[in-house]
């Protein structure tokens, strides 16, 4: 094969996953604080592309202004999902509150569309689309930039899990019963992590909108995004940069070396193979911590 | 009064009631069509404008009166692409007395076609449902309409002859979305390519293609002379965008009948100058069906949608192919002016479409017993930043392999009924 092909595809590999994995660290981000794996994430993210193109394209306000309003209505969106659905679930069975959230995932899909027009909607954040080339190296400018956000994003989410405010939410995480005893207001602090979970879907919304456009699709980086936070572990957010430039890379030399030998399909093949062998054998995934119930 | 009385009362009141009904029913001249689409799923990017188009088109000829006295209703729901909700449509459709439906969806309109058969229910199966339908002795009651896929394959096949002279030796690229309706033109790419000596290498995405970022650096340095991208909605648009960033000769990128203004717009509409598409009917507002339905039905606030939708490629896509169906029910009250009005009357009229253009908007259509392609017809546009502009007269090409193909198949259908 070409070497030269094969570096392409693995340099854009690597941001493509990055670009999963910021919606996957939402995923992180609620799973750390209350313990829930949220299947609302893709919607979350599509909601968020949504929010930034009405700003601009039905509101008319420049785009370097839409994308914070669009952000801050995501991250109230966030809180008063927590605060007017997940609360109510208190006591409920883990099962039924993740029910809740594919629930959500489904509604949101459904009205979304219905309420701005089901055509792909296009979200101009002035990345050109002009081809870079270093030498005879293509490097794709959305990915590179889009890649580039997410890790600098990634890394701004595990630096906030040290400070104040993260340890409280690690607490919270780690028992809530004793979080309550020493006065953490445990409600506030999972309702920021939702708010703060759905400003990163909103900011993976408009990074993969610029890439694709704004529509539904949009909420099927949800199946990318557990692929990775299986694999780097569901409360492991260093865990997520790792794998998603794995399951990045991965699908993109899956495409580019097994879909001219099998005839095609392999990139999503990718994602559910890489679910299924985590789950068998390393079920905390690579940086998960592995809960051991003393009976 | 007696409890019998009251009673015998109620019920000669409401057998009376009823009486007027009936007649008033018995009196009105309805054709009654079925349109339950995909607003909702899959068919998302087309059927909003499609529908529109349609049903605009339907106001207009009830607006003058309709067809000698008769009047159009159509019927529209929402199928989903869900088959269980489609055949209750259908069935539906069907108990209230609907002659034609238009399910606008390849699996419906597949998981219908024993029923139309069976039930003599025209379906319009334009730009979608299988290929082989085009041979109206296997599938007298299924209608295309309209070029399929392999017509459209090798239209735009014999457009890069006409430009290259000669394809022999020339790499054409074949970028599709890896479901049965991507993989559709193959069988047709494969045996042109065998008889005119190109190269075809196809690379297949899946769905619905909204990352195609490990695809196109393959297409690029596979140097291809020309590029067909085979997909629908975002996989079309991705597929655009993808393009440009990889430096792609737009002027020899080119698609089906299913890429819209909209698309280039999402794809950056000055970045995409020059892209090639399958035009079944001339797109933009100038078509006089589009005039009149600007002047007589939207003007006076009857519109069935936005009015900045119309004259936009799907929107004229419907149009068409409700033009020709309303033509089908002309012939067929020409045929038989007292009806009854069933599935086998419009069936007949729909048979006896010939060379109909609708005010030049389409080509010249021509439906028989055996052709319900309509003689396959269209034109090759190009985008110029702003519209899509014809570049060839409508013309068909390449039909004795296309119709090899449909033979092929339905020949298979009537041995084994799949």
């Amino acid at each position: 094969m070409d070497m030269l092909l094969l570096a392409e595809l693995s340099i854009n590999g690597v941001f493509v996953g990055l670009m999963y994995a910021l919606v996957a660290a939402g995923i992180v981000l609620i799973y750390k604080t209350s313990g829930i794996a949220n299947l609302a994430q893709g919607a979350l993210a599509m909601m968020g592309g949504y929010a930034a193109w009405a700003f601009t394209a039905m509101v008319g306000l420049p785009i370097w202004l839409a994308i914070p309003i669009a952000l801050a209505v995501m991250f109230l969106a966030g809180v008063a999902l927590e605060r007017f659905a997940l609360r109510r679930m208190v006591g409920q069975p883990i099962i039924m509150v993740i029910m809740l959230t594919l629930g959500l995932e489904i509604m949101l899909r459904g009205v979304l569309p219905g309420l701005f027009g089901s055509a792909v909607k296009r979200l101009d954040v002035g990345i050109p689309n002009t081809p870079l080339f270093l030498g005879d190296l293509f490097l794709n400018r959305a990915t590179l930039i889009g890649g580039s956000v997410s890790f600098v994003l990634i890394l701004l989410a595990i630096a906030f899990f040290n400070s104040r405010l993260g340890i409280i939410m690690r607490a919270v995480s780690d028992d809530q019963s004793a979080s309550w005893s020493v006065g953490i207001r445990v409600e506030r602090a999972i309702a920021i992590a939702w708010g703060l979970s759905a400003m990163m879907a909103t900011t993976a919304g408009v990074l993969w909108g610029a890439t694709q456009g704004v529509d539904w699709s949009l909420s099927l980086l949800l199946i990318k995004a557990l692929a990775i936070a299986i694999l780097g572990g569901l409360d492991s957010l260093p865990g997520v940069l790792i794998a998603g430039i794995i399951v990045g890379l991965a699908e993109s030399l899956a495409t580019g070396i097994l879909d001219p030998i099998v005839g095609g399909g392999t990139r999503d093949v990718v994602a559910s193979v890489i679910i299924v062998l985590t789950l068998l054998l390393r079920p905390h995934g690579l940086f998960g911590r592995e809960h051991i119930e003393r009976v | 009064m007696e409890r019998r009385t009251f009673l015998t009362g109620t019920a000669a009141a409401a057998l009376v009631s009823q009486m007027p009904i009936t007649i008033a029913r018995a009196q009105d001249k309805v054709i009654k069509f079925a349109m339950p689409q995909d607003f909702t799923k899959v068919y998302t990017f087309v059927t909003a404008e499609y529908s529109q188009g349609q049903r605009d088109y339907i106001s207009l000829i009830n607006a003058r009166g309709g067809i000698n006295g008769y009047t159009i209703e159509a019927d529209v729901s929402d199928h989903g692409n869900d088959l269980p909700r489609a055949i209750e449509a259908y069935e539906r459709a069907k108990t209230e007395g609907a002659v034609l439906i238009d399910p606008l969806s390849t699996p419906v309109a597949r998981a219908l076609v024993p029923r139309v058969l069976e039930d003599e229910i025209n379906m319009v199966t334009a730009f979608s449902g299988r290929s082989d339908a085009a041979d109206g002795t296997a599938f007298p009651y299924v209608m295309p309409l309209s070029p399929n896929y392999w017509t459209q394959a090798g239209l735009l096949i014999d457009y890069f002859r006409q430009k290259d002279g000669d394809l022999n030796g020339k790499k054409i690229c074949f970028v599709h979305i890896d479901t049965p309706f991507g993989k559709e033109p193959l069988p047709i790419l494969e045996k042109l390519a065998e008889q005119q000596g190109f190269e075809l290498v196809t690379f297949p995405y899946t769905p619905p293609g909204n990352d195609q970022s490990a695809i196109w650096p393959q297409v690029r340095r596979a140097r291809p002379d020309w590029v067909m991208f085979w997909g629908a909605g975002v996989g079309q648009t991705t597929a655009l965008t993808e393009a440009v960033r990889n430096g792609m000769d737009m002027s020899r990128m080119s698609s089906s009948v299913w890429i819209s203004e909209s698309d280039m717009e999402v794809a950056g509409a000055q970045d995409v100058t020059g892209v090639l598409k399958v035009e079944p009917c001339a797109s933009g507002r100038d078509p006089k069906p589009i005039q009149d339905i600007l002047a007589e039905v939207v003007e006076p606030g009857n519109g069935a949608g936005p009015e900045e939708k119309v004259g936009t490629s799907y929107y004229n896509y419907g149009v068409m192919i409700t033009a020709i169906i309303i033509e089908g029910v002309r012939k067929a009250i020409e045929k038989a002016p007292d009806g009854p009005v069933t599935g086998p009357w419009l069936n007949d009229g729909l048979h006896s479409i010939r060379d109909f253009d609708a005010d030049g908007m389409i080509p010249p259509v021509t439906i028989t017993p055996e052709d319900h392609q309509g003689g396959g017809m269209a034109r090759i546009a190009h985008w110029d930043g702003e519209k899509f502009v014809a570049d060839t007269d409508f013309f068909t090409a390449n039909q004795d392999v296309v119709w090899e193909e449909i033979r092929k198949y339905s020949e298979e259908f009537k041995k084994t009924g799949e």
